[in-house]
């Protein structure tokens, strides 16, 4: 137990370093718009497609159930609720983890194992603030848009299975979906993923940039930041929604 | 009084956990001379480079690059020393997300800020050339062979036209006849760049072709500073055994 208390203790001053780091000159420009591009960019297909399929899969699973009651009305609201609300933050977090978090904790621990990092540092550069500092301030703002990529195709899914189960337009659909949205209930949980990308970058970084043990270390590196972060991503889920409740009560009705 | 040595170790101790890695090291390389470390495995000899290039800190005793103290310097003192030095790593560690472009341009952007973009460029290519790299500018490590990975670290190394040149296994990994093109490279830089080199190497045909003095490390003690010939007649046995080229 003292072991983990130590080892939450060692992530949250590496996290709370980054965060100082990130406002301190000499800001790595180059190396930010790279992370921009790797894990905002090339995380889009992967969004895109999930966030659609599963928004076909939501909108199919509740078609059945609330056909029963006459209710069929309440899919498009049912599935923007859903998405903007949790499932949105929540899968994009969970998908990012996935491929980000172990390209992170790969990639920094196989920069240390063949020197890499020791060439930056033999170059008076920051490694800290090159490799760990641009991808955790590159987390942090591109988390919130890879949720909206995400509501949206799952919003697009959700009225294609809609078109093709009931022939409902376009206007109708969006109508229905949008009537109950409220910025409360957008903006603080698609806003929320920030804190989901920090966990992600500082998690993956720590384990990558303090590994000492060769090809086995990036591998294992690569494996506890994929487990570790997606698991307090959703421990964390529990305390911000409750937060968000808390802050903006008409949501929790 | 005389010119302050290239490099210089006094009195160095350096442990790693229970483990002493240099124990009471001393020893002085001159401007413009070649000097070999060897030993077996695990005595220091990397942890001596990456001494003087201010990566890692003794415990004790004092590091210097020609009158500075790298040890007790600022980081601002340590990076305008480390402007003049080049590094060649035992993996080359080439940025393996950079062309080979960017990695050589990287000192230059970093160290260098006087220079234009356009110089850098120059700089850069006149440096591939001077390796035989001019080719493969645009590659990504992953695209090189082992040869030309090493080459190419050389060349990173180089850019800078380091008056003192810290090497790290150059011909680990790599056959005979490729090992020997990456001697010839070293013997070149020695003479054109009129630089300073610490080469740590396990190969002793190499170490008694580029070396101009050979030190040798055991369990972190240095048993043994000289030219081959001098080392040759060495009372100490496992002297004699490092360097024998059978």
């Amino acid at each position: 137990m003292g072991r983990f208390f130590t080892f939450i203790g060692e992530v949250s001053s590496f996290g709370l370093k980054a965060l100082v780091g990130a406002f301190r000159p000499p800001f790595e420009w180059e190396f930010f718009m790279i992370q921009i591009q790797e894990i905002g960019w090339r995380s889009l297909p992967l969004i895109l497609s999930a966030g659609f399929a599963l928004g076909v899969v939501l909108s199919m699973h509740t078609r059945g159930t609330l056909v029963q009651f006459g209710a069929e009305a309440l899919i498009p609201s049912l599935q923007s609720a859903s998405f903007f609300n949790e499932l949105g933050p929540l899968i994009t977090a969970l998908l990012v983890a996935g491929r980000v978090g172990a390209g992170i904790g790969a990639g920094i621990a196989n920069m240390r194992v063949t020197e890499q990092i020791d060439a930056i540092e033999s170059l008076s550069v920051d490694s800290f603030k090159m490799l760990v500092v641009t991808r955790i301030v590159a987390c942090i703002l591109i988390l919130p848009m890879l949720t909206l990529f995400m509501d949206f195709a799952s919003m697009a899914g959700g009225f294609l299975a809609e078109y093709f189960a009931s022939h409902i337009s376009l206007q109708l659909y969006l109508d229905r979906a949008f009537k109950t949205v409220e910025w409360a209930n957008f903006i603080p949980p698609t806003l929320k993923t920030s804190v989901f990308g920090l966990i992600i970058a500082t998690v993956s970084g720590y384990f990558g940039y303090t590994t000492d043990e060769g090809s086995e270390g990036v591998q294992r590196a690569a494996t506890n930041s994929v487990v570790l972060s997606s698991l307090l991503i959703i421990l964390t889920d529990v305390v911000l929604v409750k937060a968000i409740f808390f802050l903006f009560p008409r949501n929790a009705v | 009084m005389s010119d302050p040595a290239a490099v210089e170790f006094q009195h160095v101790f350096k442990t790693f956990g229970d483990r002493k890695v240099l124990d009471d090291v001393s020893f002085k390389v001159n401007e413009g001379e070649a000097l070999c470390i060897m030993g077996r495995s695990g005595t220091g000899k990397s942890t001596s480079l990456r001494l003087m290039i201010g990566l890692l800190k003794p415990d004790s005793g004092r590091v210097c690059i020609g009158s500075e103290d790298i040890v007790h310097s600022s980081e601002e003192d340590l990076s305008r020393v480390r402007r003049h030095m080049g590094f060649l790593f035992q993996s080359a560690a080439l940025l393996d997300s950079f062309t080979l472009e960017d990695n050589l341009a990287l000192p230059l952007r970093r160290l260098d800020k006087s220079k234009s973009p356009a110089e850098i460029k120059r700089a850069v290519d006149e440096t591939l050339e001077r390796v035989g790299l001019d080719l493969d500018i645009a590659k990504m490590p992953s695209e090189l062979s082992g040869g030309m990975r090493k080459r190419a670290g050389l060349a990173r190394a180089l850019v800078l036209h380091p008056k003192l040149l810290l090497v790290d296994e150059p011909s680990s990994g790599l056959d005979r006849i490729t090992a020997s093109e990456i001697d010839d490279l070293l013997l070149k830089v020695k003479k054109e760049y009129c630089s300073t080199l610490v080469i740590v190497t396990h190969d002793v045909r190499g170490a008694r072709r580029v070396g101009d003095r050979i030190a040798v490390l055991d369990q972190g003690r240095l048993i043994g500073l000289g030219t081959a010939a001098e080392l040759d007649k060495s009372d100490h046995e496992i002297v004699r055994q490092l360097i024998s080229e059978s």
